[in-house]
């Protein structure tokens, strides 16, 4: 480099001006030195290694774009593809590069401040823009050469790195793939970093501020520009948006990825960048210059002392030389001894306190505190503010869900924070060479250490506090719910206070390791990956969750549940580290320096052992924490050797037992005894098996879950031992069941669920516990389920298969149920626990009792089921016309709305579809262990996050959807359950969107419909996966993007047919279905509904041309407006232009130009006494059109009134794509 | 008193920084004499407790001060050569902070005490403005006032008196003397006038050996009738160097007053008999030290460094 520097220095001399020369020569000698220094520094190094490492763990595909098909043989993205390569290096760039380009460029200037260089330096030649320039050029130069290495490393790990499914996901080499996404994602990012954190170190010469950049970019980028696109937002400014993300990533995801175009289009077009999107590198490049360009300027004003600092500075500089002149020189003081001086002893607490107040004076000047609070305030307000439930709406904010909700956020903004705040705590002594003089104080390192880190906790109580402060203000505004101090006790006190002090240990103890603050960044950013890494990898658990991310749920139901003992486990550990690691940098933090020569002796074996025995005795406690724990997670029901349990059902079992026909079940009863405290049950009863096949029965079996060791059967009446191969039990009759026969087999056993600990917390399908009870049939944990079942012991990297692929007439044949019991059955629950609950099952009480503090209560079934459950709890019930609602005392926020739900969906599906054969339907509320609904035959659970949690304003109703949703399944999915073969998921999930759909039009008028059918389009458009998308009639859930396409693209689907054959013709129809398959053995797929549909539409052809598209093809439109004009000619206006449909499909849709508000607006009152009503300003002209694949229509509209937009489809009533850009706004 | 037994430092390196130091320090004032990288500051920040020395002992009225630094901090004073400040406190708020994490009492509380300090080392007026807007010399006096709080009975201070004016120089010159009437004070610096003013006894390091530990007035003697001062031109100025040791040289209107260590015998024309100062004993030792060092020989230097009684 030197030898390049005096050749250039020679040539420049020979070229230029002799000052030009020495003006470039100096720059380029900072530059040069500074480039030196930062490329040797370990920060750089850990940089480039988790880079690496990053990398390495991308070839899996593990972060890569949502397209494609993930099953065998299905279409991939190339993780080596363009669109791929920016994805990858917009998010590391930030999410790396931040950080450390932050540290290295922040405090290059002032480092040399602290060295006392900078005199030295500026009394040379050398000018203040070639310093800011030289060390901007420094810093920058060695962040190029790691992303060029990066690169490098990339390409060489993409495409040389031996991997199996390599062919899959790796594409041709193409350079291009990786000059263009590092040029116009990474570079501009890593100029404007360096420029800005430069900028700010020079500013301010706090490094505090410098560190806490990245921080800021953090939240505001990542948590903020990159998530926030709500469908209200004007793509005007969404645009602007893209203006303000650094990363790029918010243009590439809005533009290119998040609307699927399919991997074959991702793997071979290149990015489709816009002038737009250039312009604004262009503008982040420059800023970053110019924040470098102001910073020479203000460097070189304020070098010689030139800038006047303030007024106040000026005006305190002339009255000081004014004291000073005035000072008398003899100033004769009086003896010391008159001062009385003494020295007491100090208490260790009363040290501690000295240091921590006088830390917290520091703190209280630092704007670092004062700028971030808010940032990290706003942040978790937005979290909790818009964090949604599965029918991704949003939820009422409670102050328990709103601590757990936010504790993700709080936890990783206060880590970070201390990581600062610790580190430049630690390193304040030695920056500000008070070292010396604080070291001969006999001030105890305990002391000093308990001080510094209750000042640094400080920190977290202040964010805490406005985080609280924050909460109480959304709770005023919601005016929904009341403050309640005890979940921030609990879980930002007792439960967040731990990770906190446990990682400023961690800190202090680095800190007093390396004795080098960015090696204690370097370490911590390791220590912070990794256990990301760990996280994002599914490998974390109980005992490695030190910052316990996302393993808590809250429920106002019940405490902390299911992850009680596992958690203050996790916490004692924390504490306990957080003793250890205090214990070592005690240890470690010498006042004295060590002689060099005295390592040898203090690692004689006798002088380590007195050393080190007296740190690691306070190792012993969380040595035995982390045992116990580690032992809990081991004999749990997610631990390896539970996982290995099923695994061996599955392998033993697999071959033989897959798909082998079952006798049926007539009759169920059972006798359920419940413990809710202890998490344990018992369960007794009996099955009625009939063989309703044709062939006898030699051999059948049942499954119960692999963690319940001991059962007792009977066989007719008699004991019977089974045979048992890993919990599947086959049973070998004496005589074989006869086809028509029954036979009484009967089973008892006791259990407990969850059986053992969870392995990293979170929830829960199915409990017991103090908050209630939730069973099932779908799962062999209440009684046993006939047959083998497929999906115990199937890992999805391990051993889960494709499903099986059907023939296209397999509706033909005699279809299986899907789930449940292909024939219905009658049921007898006995049900028997704590009075304090109410036990809910399916069917009719028909006893209940209260006995010595326990209640009993039987439920029969009134008409048969296919399956069953239970849910238990402590209610209030809500009653209705044939209806029940069992909540939470404290969650009545939308039971009235939900119960308007429950009553209308009764009343209104039993009259278009079938009378509700049972006598009353119920809903039941459990905690918020599990987010889901099911919709049980009269016994439907709803999770307290679903409906009674759900914010619901009069426009959409949310509470009242999810109601009409699940209440649909009693008719969609236990009147009718589908066949088990492709497309039947449809006649039960997308039926049941489809009656909520036209629930919302009967009860809430056409607003309520079209802003359903816009929820559930745009979800699709969100969630569908172009490639692995296959016609309705061959959907089986095994897909990406199923699980759309059977809700919401069914739902629409059946709605559209329902608009095509009228609604008489639709309804009759929907009736003659379900009558034909209510009891039949043959469960229906939709080619038969198809078929049975057909003789009631009163056009077949339009009928069949209809359905060929929408259920045997994947289709669907999407329109823009080509040539749109608006002009007055006479009294009227005229709208022209161009509708073209850059989709597929052939629909009719409606062309309108409006004028206004559509809808009247509602307030809540308004809302229950009617649908809202056409505004009276609105006004609109329509004509309809119809387009096909590619096609475009002109349109000419004649309005005698001034239209502000014209837009297709306005009523809501053809599925298409992207519709927000299907309006011209004038 | 303090005990100095073969105390050894070396640094990484390796660089010996004290080769083997034997001294007694008694009650008092004592200083420490030695040209810069002596191993002053490296003797003064092991007898801080700041720094474990290689080798050796040190005894503080017979306990090792070395084993147990924490004991002795109570009841230290320590100015460092260099140090600083939190920049964002206000010097009296600093030393507040210093009065009690040292936990030093007053009966008038220790704002009121830190004020009284600072007013003793001409501070007052700079007391409610933050540490970052002091001169160099507005810093040294916070430090000594920070050393000198709390009566501590052993004081060390290392080059107090940089980037103190005259004035505050001999101000900080009667603090010390009137702290030393009743305790130990060590003053390490390498300005001779600071030692002939303050200290009864002093010592001169070189190289990390002790080179002489005595009084001014003995090693005033051990000079007499051998220091002989007269005027030349710079040209002759080499030249005397070469033939004599030259112990001062300055200039004085023009002419060059040049001080000079001879027996007699040797005395250039124009020079007459001067009474030997401190600073010609501190040359001559400092040189002899260095010219044996070169020579690896026994050239002979001034009286004994062992003290009497040990």
């Amino acid at each position: 480099m030197s030898q390049a520097l005096e050749a250039l220095e020679r040539g420049n001399l020979a070229a230029g001006t002799p000052r030009q020369n020495k003006v470039w020569t100096r720059f380029l000698r900072v530059a040069a030195l500074d480039f030196s220094f930062q490329v040797r520094r370990p920060l750089v190094i850990i940089l480039f290694l988790a880079l690496v490492l990053t990398t390495w763990g991308l070839t899996t595909g593990n972060l890569s774009i949502s397209t494609g098909d993930q099953s065998v043989g299905g279409k991939r993205a190339y993780i080596t593809s363009e669109h791929a390569l920016a994805l990858t290096l917009c998010v590391l760039t930030l999410l790396y590069y931040a950080f450390f380009i932050s540290v290295a460029a922040g405090t290059s200037i002032s480092r040399d401040e602290e060295m006392e260089v900078l005199p030295l330096l500026h009394t040379t030649g050398l000018r203040a823009r070639e310093y800011v320039w030289g060390k901007f050029a420094g810093v920058l130069g060695c962040f190029m050469v790691i992303l060029l290495l990066q690169i490098v490393t990339t390409v060489l790990i993409y495409h040389l790195l031996p991997y199996a499914d390599a062919d899959k996901i790796r594409g041709p080499f193409a350079w291009l793939h990786y000059a263009k996404p590092a040029l116009l994602f990474a570079l501009p990012q890593v100029v404007f970093v360096t420029g800005i954190t430069l900028w700010l170190g020079e500013r301010t010469r706090r490094p505090i501020l410098v560190f806490l950049f990245p921080v800021a970019l953090l939240m505001v980028v990542a948590f903020f520009l990159w998530d926030w696109s709500p469908t209200w937002l004007d793509p005007r400014w969404n645009r602007v948006l893209f203006w303000l993300d650094p990363s790029g990533y918010r243009w590439l995801n809005e533009t290119q990825l998040k609307v699927d175009r399919g991997a074959d289009y991702y793997n071979t077009a290149p990015v489709a960048y816009d002038a737009q999107f250039l312009w604004s590198r262009v503008a982040c490049t420059l800023a970053g210059l110019a924040a470098v360009a102001w910073s020479s300027r203000r460097f070189g004003a304020t070098l010689r002392g030139a800038h006047p600092t303030s007024r106040r500075g000026r005006r305190g500089a002339v009255a000081t030389a004014a004291v000073a002149s005035t000072v008398e020189a003899a100033a004769e003081s009086a003896p010391l001894a008159a001062l009385a001086m003494r020295v007491v002893p100090v208490s260790f607490v009363r040290q501690a306190w000295t240091i921590a107040w006088f830390e917290l004076r520091n703190l209280a000047s630092s704007a670092g505190l004062y700028l971030f609070t808010p940032l990290i305030l706003l942040q978790a307000l937005e979290t909790a503010y818009y964090t949604k439930s599965i029918w991704t709406t949003r939820l009422i904010v409670t102050p328990g869900g709103f601590t757990v909700l936010t504790m993700n956020t709080l936890t990783l903004c206060i880590v970070l924070l201390l990581l600062f705040y610790t580190v430049e705590s630690f390193d304040r002594e030695r920056a500000t060479k008070l070292q010396p003089i604080y070291s001969s104080t006999p001030v105890r390192t305990g002391a000093f250490l308990l001080g510094k880190a209750l000042a640094n906790c400080f920190v977290a109580a202040v964010i805490l506090f406005a985080a609280w402060l924050g909460c109480a203000v959304m709770l005023v505004a919601q005016q929904k719910v009341g403050m309640d101090l005890r979940p921030f006790l609990v879980v930002w006190g007792l439960v967040m206070a731990p990770t906190f002090l446990l990682w400023s240990s961690f800190v202090m103890m680095l800190m007093a390791a390396t004795g080098n603050r960015y090696a204690s960044y370097g370490l911590a950013a390791a220590a912070l990956i990794a256990t990301g890494w760990l996280q994002v990898r599914g490998k974390m658990n109980w005992v490695l969750n030190w910052d316990v991310w996302s393993a808590i749920r809250w429920s106002d139901l019940g405490f902390l549940e299911p992850n009680g003992l596992p958690l203050l486990l996790n916490r004692l550990l924390a504490l306990g580290l957080a003793a250890f690691f205090l214990a070592i940098t005690v240890r470690l933090l010498g006042r004295r320096e060590f002689d060099a020569t005295r390592v040898v002796h203090r690692l004689a074996p006798v002088e380590l052992w007195r050393r080190t025995v007296p740190v690691l005795l306070w190792g012993i406690v969380p040595a035995a924490l982390s045992i116990w724990l580690g032992l809990l997670v081991w004999h749990g029901f997610q631990s390896k050797p539970a996982k290995r349990h099923d695994r061996d059902y599955w392998k033993q079992n697999l071959a033989t037992w897959k798909d082998v026909p079952q006798p049926s079940l007539a009759a169920v009863d059972l006798a359920l005894s419940f413990e809710p405290r202890r998490s344990s049950f018992r369960s007794a009863g009996s099955y009625l098996l009939r063989n309703a096949e044709p062939a006898p029965f030699r051999q059948f079996a049942l499954t119960l879950a692999t963690h319940i060791d001991s059962v007792q059967w009977t066989l007719a009446g008699a004991d019977y031992k089974p045979e048992k191969r890993s919990n599947l039990f086959v049973f070998t009759p004496p005589t074989p069941l006869a086809p028509g026969d029954t036979l009484r087999l009967g089973f008892a056993y006791s259990s407990r669920w969850p059986a053992g600990s969870t392995r990293d917390g979170g929830g829960i399908e199915e409990f017991i516990q103090p908050s209630g009870v939730v069973l099932t049939s779908f799962r062999p944990i209440l009684a046993p389920m006939l047959g083998f079942q497929e999906e115990i012991g199937v890992e999805a990297k391990e051993n889960r298969y494709e499903p099986r692929q059907y023939p296209d007439d397999w509706y033909k044949s005699v279809v299986p149920v899907a789930y449940g019991l292909t024939r219905p059955f009658t049921t007898r629950i006995r049900i028997e626990g704590p009075e304090e609950y109410t036990y809910n099952s399916v069917g009719t009480m028909v006893e209940e009792r209260v006995e010595g503090g326990r209640r009993h209560v039987l439920w029969v079934s009134d008409f048969p089921v296919s399956i069953f459950n239970v849910v238990a709890g402590k209610w209030e019930v809500r009653r209705g016309a044939g209806t029940a609602i069992y909540y939470h005392p404290g969650h009545r926020y939308n039971i009235d709305e939900m119960g308007r739900g429950l009553d209308a969906a009764r009343r209104y599906y039993s009259e278009w579809f079938h009378p509700f054969p049972w006598q009353e339907l119920k809903l039941s509320e459990f905690a918020n262990l599990a987010n889901y609904a099911q919709g049980f035959a009269t016994n439907i659970t709803f999770s307290e996050g679903i409906g009674f949690l759900t914010i619901s304003d009069p426009r959409n109703q949310m509470a009242f959807t999810v109601t009409a949703h699940e209440a649909a399944h009693q008719w969609w999915g236990n009147l009718v359950t589908p066949g088990k073969g492709p497309g039947g998921d449809l006649l039960s999930e997308g039926m049941s969107h489809f009656a909520t759909l036209l629930l919302q039009q009967q009860v809430h008028g056409l607003q309520g419909r079209i802003e359903f059918a816009k929820r559930i389009e745009e979800r699709y458009n969100d969630e569908r996966r172009v490639d692995a998308e296959r016609p309705l009639v061959k959907i089986d859930g095994s897909k990406e993007g199923d699980r759309t396409v059977t809700y919401d693209k069914g739902g629409w689907v059946f709605w559209m047919l329902h608009d095509l054959m009228g609604r008489e013709a639709n309804l009759a129809g929907l009736q003659a279905f379900i009558q034909n398959h209510k009891d039949n053995p043959d469960h229906p797929l939709l080619e038969d509904f198809v078929d049975e549909m057909r003789p009631f539409a009163p056009d077949p052809a339009a009928f069949d041309a209809f359905t060929r598209q929408w259920f045997f093809e994947v289709v669907v439109p999407e329109y823009h407006f080509e040539a749109v004009q608006r002009e007055k000619q006479g009294e009227r206006w005229v709208v022209t232009g161009t509708l073209r449909n850059g989709g597929s499909g052939r629909m009719p849709v409606q062309v309108a130009a409006a004028r206004g508000e559509r809808f009247e607006k509602q307030s809540a009152a308004q809302a229950l006494e009617g649908p809202a009503t056409q505004a009276p300003d609105y006004a609109e002209s329509r004509t309809p059109l119809e387009l096909g694949a590619g096609e475009a229509a002109p349109f000419r509209l004649e309005c005698d009134f001034e239209p502000d937009r014209i837009l297709a489809d306005p009523d809501a009533q053809v599925l298409q794509l992207r519709r927000k850009y299907a309006v011209v706004r004038f | 008193m303090l005990a100095i037994r073969k105390l050894v430092k070396i640094y990484p390196g390796p660089v010996t920084a004290l080769q083997g130091i034997d001294l007694d320090i008694p009650d008092g004032m004592f200083g420490l004499l030695g040209p810069n990288g002596a191993g002053k500051s490296t003797l003064m920040k092991i007898l801080a407790g700041l720094l474990e020395p290689t080798a050796g002992t040190v005894l503080w009225d017979g306990e090792d001060m070395l084993r147990r630094p924490e004991r002795i901090w109570a009841r230290l004073g320590y100015l460092p050569q260099d140090f600083g400040f939190y920049p964002h406190l206000s010097g009296e708020a600093m030393l507040e902070y210093l009065l009690r994490l040292k936990g030093i009492v007053s009966p008038r509380g220790p704002r009121r005490l830190a004020q009284e300090l600072l007013e003793r080392v001409n501070l007052d007026f700079a007391a409610k403005r933050k540490v970052k807007t002091y001169s160099g010399g507005m810093r040294q006096r916070l430090g000594i006032a920070q050393a000198i709080a709390g009566n501590p009975s052993l004081l060390i201070v290392d080059e107090p008196t940089a980037g103190l004016d005259p004035e505050e120089r001999h101000r900080f010159y009667r603090i010390l003397t009137e702290l030393a009437q009743d305790r130990t004070v060590v003053l390490s610096t390498h300005i001779v006038e600071d030692v002939a003013v303050l200290c009864p006894r002093f010592a001169v390091i070189h190289a990390g050996q002790l080179v002489a530990s005595t009084t001014p007035t003995e090693a005033r003697a051990a000079l007499r009738g051998s220091i002989y001062e007269g005027s030349v031109t710079d040209a002759e100025l080499p030249g005397l160097r070469e033939r004599q040791q030259v112990t001062q040289s300055i200039l004085v209107e023009g002419k060059r007053r040049v001080r000079i260590r001879t027996a007699g015998n040797h005395v250039p024309p124009g020079f007459e008999p001067s009474a030997p100062t401190l600073e010609d004993v501190y040359m001559v030792l400092v040189k002899t030290a260095r010219d044996r060092d070169g020579a690896g020989r026994e050239v002979p230097v001034l009286a004994a460094p062992r003290e009497a009684g040990r």
